[in-house]
């Protein structure tokens, strides 16, 4: 496995280097089940857990661009599920607005994508990383926001 | 005007004098010809200072939130039995009491603690445009007349009708009137082109996506950041600033173009829902960003994604720190048809 995939990356040269930044009750979880029921998706995404949607400060998100992530992923429990009841709420705003601004300035819309995957949708969690990677793919290496000093 | 002039300097000389206040944050004639600038009194005597004109640029409500801190944060080293409330009386034109409205509704102080002396408002000069006028050349002498600006400078007299120097926040504002006020005077202002408020901002949408990004670029470029911006703006008071945090450093200190497109987005950012556009941080840029064509983006967008708009109503707090269970969630990936 850890062989195939560092020929793919030679051969291709690039390979999308995306950031999940997930809550721990729902994602996390989901993740977790990917990986014991054995479920293949791409290798291009490194999580990072949280204890909640509610708790990303934005800044993560740009900070994640800044330091050369070619793609941001944000992924929580669904709407009315929040361990803590309402911080997906809230983060939902959040990010509704963030998105809006970063395409108004021109950066790519689908560099920075949220989305909700619970702890028993192992498959669906599979399928979101499969879909930011192509999206991420299809963009190329991040240019804009990224620091080069 | 002059009416407004001698009734607010009435009202702050009769709120000094009953001890109704301990000080009135207000604006005084500037130094140089055609300007005014805050000013701070604290006896009646010197309320004759006070001036209402085009020229008051600056938002007070900064001035008051400061204040009023500053003296919550000195009487915790005051025993208890001895502490004493402070009032602030302040000159409130409609996005100096937005900018009010937002510091209560964000619990900055009580509302006893300010009183509003409530102005119309018609719009104040933009320096730039005044200095585009005289072809940058200093003003000697100036004076305001029936609604024209004359401006003498070494090499001659120029003239302009007060409209056309207006500054472009103020040309399209909606809230001339003060959304909340204890005392008001004079006629109550009625509102600009506010139909047109968001006139660049679709225009700018409407730019291909590389333009755009070249644009943000080009702007962001010319920041020297200095944070005149972040210290003149009323909605900006964190103790300490993300810009200046060390751990985690979220800015870094060199001369990176990325450190200085963060530094203004997230600055930015911080405003959905709390930028009144009152135009203070670009009238106060030594560099001339085009702040403003960022800031009302994210104002539109509050309005439409959340119905807000800023400062206008006390029960009403910022968007960002509520949220319905139907907001809107067309922004959702979902991994079977793509973005
Ligand atoms: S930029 Fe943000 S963190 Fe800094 S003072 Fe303003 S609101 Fe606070
Ligand atoms: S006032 Fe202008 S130059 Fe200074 S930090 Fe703000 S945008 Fe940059
Ligand atoms: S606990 Fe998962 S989003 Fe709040």
């Amino acid at each position: 496995m850890e062989k195939v995939m560092t020929e793919k990356q030679s051969a291709k040269g690039w390979e999308p280097k995306i950031i999940a930044i997930v809550c721990n009750w729902c994602t996390y979880a989901g993740a977790d089940l990917a990986g014991i029921s054995r479920i293949q998706y791409p290798p291009n995404v490194r999580i990072v857990r949280v204890p909640c949607t509610g708790r990303i400060n934005p800044f993560y998100i740009l900070k994640a661009l800044q330091e050369g992530a070619d793609g941001v992923l944000v992924s929580g429990c669904h709407p009315g599920e929040c361990h803590y009841i309402t911080g997906n709420l809230t983060a939902r705003r959040k990010f509704a607005a963030l998105k809006r601004f970063l395409s108004y300035i021109g950066l790519e819309g689908d560099r920075t994508l949220f989305t909700w995957v619970s702890a028993s949708e192992g498959d669906r969690f599979a399928q979101v990383v499969r879909g930011v990677t192509d999206a991420v793919r299809a963009l190329g290496p991040a240019q804009k926001l990224v620091k080069r000093i | 005007m002059e009416n407004v002039e001698k009734k607010l300097r009435e009202e702050a000389k009769r709120l000094l004098s009953e001890k109704k206040v301990d000080v009135v944050v207000g604006y005084e004639a500037g130094t140089l010809p055609l300007t005014a600038t805050p000013c701070f009194i604290t006896t009646p005597e010197e309320t004759e200072r006070l001036v209402w004109n085009p020229f008051c640029v600056q938002n007070l409500g900064k001035f008051v939130h400061d204040l009023l801190n500053q003296h919550h944060e000195a009487q915790k080293r005051v025993k208890p039995e001895a502490r004493r409330k402070k009032v602030v009386g302040v000159v409130t034109r409609g996005c100096t009491s937005r900018s009010l409205v937002i510091q209560l509704q964000e619990k900055q102080y009580e509302r006893e603690e300010v009183v509003i002396l409530g102005v119309p408002c018609g719009g104040y000069v933009d320096r730039k445009k005044l200095s585009a006028l005289t072809g940058g050349e200093e003003i000697r002498e100036g004076s305001l007349q029936d609604g024209r600006i004359s401006a003498r400078t070494w090499n001659g007299e120029h003239q302009a009708v007060l409209k056309e120097l207006l500054a472009d926040n103020c040309l399209t504002c909606r809230f001339n009137r003060p959304v909340l006020a204890d005392i008001e005077m004079g006629e109550a202002a009625t509102a600009a082109e506010a139909e047109r408020e968001y006139e660049a901002v679709r225009a700018f949408e409407n730019l291909p996506a590389e333009e755009r990004w070249a644009y943000f670029e080009k702007e962001m470029a010319k920041c020297i950041r200095c944070c005149a911006c972040r210290n003149v703006c009323p909605s900006c008071y964190c103790r300490i600033c993300f810009a200046e945090q060390s751990q985690p450093q979220w800015i870094g200190i060199g001369s990176d173009p990325s450190d200085t497109q963060l530094f203004q987005l997230m600055r930015m950012y911080h405003m959905v829902g709390r930028c009144v556009d009152c135009g203070s941080c670009v009238a106060v840029c030594p560099m001339g960003v085009d702040l403003r064509k960022f800031l009302k983006k994210l104002d539109s967008d509050a309005f439409e994604l959340f119905g807000h708009r800023a400062g206008v109503a006390l029960e009403e707090p910022a968007p960002l720190g509520a949220y319905r269970e139907n907001d809107r969630e067309d922004f959702i990936f979902d991994p079977k048809s793509g973005a």
